[in-house]
């Protein structure tokens, strides 16, 4: 049984223009020890699609519809109370901005034995720090840094210290948010290698959101591509990156620079952001779509399967136009 | 690069520029630390060119690009524009400097100032430099919007960077840099909080100024693959160090300096055998 299954889950933002679908209809599944990558651009619904699983959405968003099962579990219907007890404890969070996401005037040590002291209220105080120490060990911080404050570490080390953090409780599911975004190329290896390293040796899952498709192809297994609130493209890396099927996914692809790319990189158009607030029939992508045809405007594309791990949104007459 | 090119006058030119900041240990004690953020510097970018500087946080890269446009003057070393030494300008020629290298800075979020309109943030180097009248500004305000690919360039005119997006906010700070004509650019990381879709577009945009105007550019980044894509020379630095020069295509593909490799090898590629 798959540990978080998500049904046609929708995400909406109250706004003055009206209801925001940033999130809009989708479904995946994670089972134990898998690493499931969500890659795609600023608005792309990313981000709240991680919110959502942490119960953490802002108070003018809600849940329209659809289920989150976890376990036995319907986080959809979590109250504030019981997202308390659950959150750090069975999902927890790798936050974006590290240099934000620890508080200045407490030690670290302190501050990642406060996430245990919580979940385990009669664990002896000498106990939880030995568990702090363990932890440090794991992101490899050294023991006689574990009593400095935040701004003694640097940029890397921060990062280390909310990955320690997230691991606190042993939670059976990780999300993180682009936790390499604000980090130069070389600390971003180390973290990325050490992510990679945690979860195969807790084989907890992972959920690891990012934009950039070079990071998500390097800790992720399985990948899912996002596109105006939806997932558009799904499948193993392999066939995501190597045969890519859905016009947005190659577009993605075909303009992202790596040190192997030539002169075969395409500036794509400028393109309008997809309008999330009057969702009318069709693709979200037609308006940019290289590919198009007239039902693409007018219907809702379904799942294509392209093998037995491998789908993209779209028209079967599209995908196989070339 | 050609013979040819290498024998002009480099645009700039830095010779063994040096760069100190002493930090007090504690506001008691008198004793002073020095850290060297720049050691020994010297580089000569040609006209045209867009030469790029790698490395990583804290290398020195972004105090090459203050110390270039002003913002900072070297501890030792010469910076020549055109042949002509710069260090310790005032006044007039300073003035004279800065409308001749300019700076595209890496948070567009921070580097355009809220309460100003798009008009009025394009407008001012123009106002500062008493360039024209306000007939004319505006007309060439429109213009370089125009030029930068936000058009048409009146719709954007009143608008407020807080309605714009960041690839767009981007777009504006090009438009600030190149309205005074420059000979110089210096971009600090342009892109390095953009989508991959937008920052491309960007790199087209600066590709297209280059050619149009023939402007010469300083890109500042940790990206490789940015830097092979846009740039002619690159220059890897490393604490304060230039470890490696050379052509961008040919540096990349084979590294002489042991970090030029090590940054190569930490570049997240498509590689699926972990």
């Amino acid at each position: 049984m798959a540990l978080l299954r998500v049904e046609n889950l929708s995400v909406g933002y109250k706004s003055k223009h009206g209801l925001i679908h940033a999130v809009n209809n989708i479904s995946f599944s994670i089972e134990k020890g898998r690493s499931l990558g969500f890659v795609g651009e600023s608005g792309c619904g990313k981000t709240t699609l991680g919110m959502t699983l942490m119960g953490l959405l802002p108070e003018n968003a809600s849940i329209l519809q659809g289920d989150i099962f976890f376990n036995d579990d319907n986080l959809a219907g979590f109250n504030d109370e019981k997202w308390r007890t659950f959150r750090g404890k069975e999902i927890s969070m790798i936050f974006q901005a590290a240099m934000n996401a620890l508080n200045p005037v407490i030690r670290v040590d302190e501050q990642i034995a406060e996430v245990i002291a919580i979940h385990n209220p009669q664990m002896p105080r000498t106990q939880v720090f030995d568990q702090v120490k363990k932890i440090f060990d794991l992101v490899e911080i050294p023991e006689d840094r574990l009593r400095d404050f935040p701004h003694q570490y640097s940029g890397g080390m921060k990062q280390r210290a909310i990955i320690a953090m997230a691991l606190a409780c042993a939670p059976k599911l990780i999300i993180a948010d682009e936790p390499t975004t604000a980090l130069d190329v070389i600390v971003q290896d180390q973290i990325l290698k050490e992510i990679k390293k945690i979860q195969t040796a807790l084989n907890t899952s992972l959920i690891f959101i990012s934009h950039d498709i070079a990071v998500v192809a390097d800790v992720c297994r399985d990948i899912c591509v996002m596109y105006g609130g939806q997932i558009v493209e799904k499948g193993n890396r392999e066939e995501v990156f190597q045969s890519p099927r859905h016009p947005y996914t190659r577009s993605l692809l075909e303009s992202f620079l790596t040190l192997d790319s030539n002169g075969d990189i395409k500036v794509p158009e400028i393109r309008e952001s997809p309008d999330l607030i009057t969702i009318t029939g069709g693709c979200s992508f037609a308006a940019s779509c290289k590919k198009k045809c007239e039902k693409c405007e007018n219907r809702n594309p379904g799942w294509v399967n392209l093998s037995s791990t491998h789908q993209a949104l779209c028209f079967e007459e599209v995908i196989h136009k070339d | 690069m050609t013979e040819e090119q290498n024998n002009q006058t480099p645009i700039i030119e830095l010779n063994g520029v040096t760069k100190e900041y002493s930090s007090k240990k504690n506001f008691l004690s008198k004793g002073e630390a020095s850290i060297i953020a720049l050691n020994n510097i010297s580089l000569a970018i040609q006209k045209k060119e867009i030469f790029g500087l790698v490395g990583q946080s804290g290398s020195g890269k972004t105090t090459i690009g203050r110390i270039l446009v002003k913002l900072e003057e070297p501890t030792k070393g010469i910076i020549k524009l055109n042949g002509k030494p710069t260090n310790n300008l005032k006044g007039r020629l300073l003035k004279n400097y800065r409308s001749k290298v300019q700076m595209i800075f890496q948070d567009p979020y921070q580097s355009l100032n809220p309460h100003l309109s798009i008009a009025e943030t394009i407008i001012e180097p123009l106002v500062v430099n008493r360039i024209g009248n306000t007939a004319t500004r505006r007309e060439k305000v429109i213009e370089t919007l125009e030029i930068v690919g936000l058009s048409p360039g009146q719709e954007f005119f009143h608008r407020y960077p807080h309605q714009l997006s960041g690839g767009q906010r981007q777009r504006v700070a090009v438009a600030r840099a190149i309205i005074l004509d420059p000979e110089f650019i210096v971009a600090d990381e342009p892109t390095s909080m953009m989508d991959a879709t937008i920052a491309i577009q960007l790199f087209q945009l600066l590709l297209d100024i280059r050619k149009k105007f023939k402007m010469t550019f300083l890109f500042i980044t940790h990206n490789l693959a940015a830097a092979k894509y846009l740039c002619d020379r690159i220059a890897v630095i490393n604490n304060g160090v230039i470890v490696e020069t050379g052509i961008a295509d040919k540096v990349i593909k084979n590294p002489q300096n042991a970090y030029t490799k090590k940054l190569i090898l930490a570049q997240p590629g498509f590689n699926f055998k972990n």
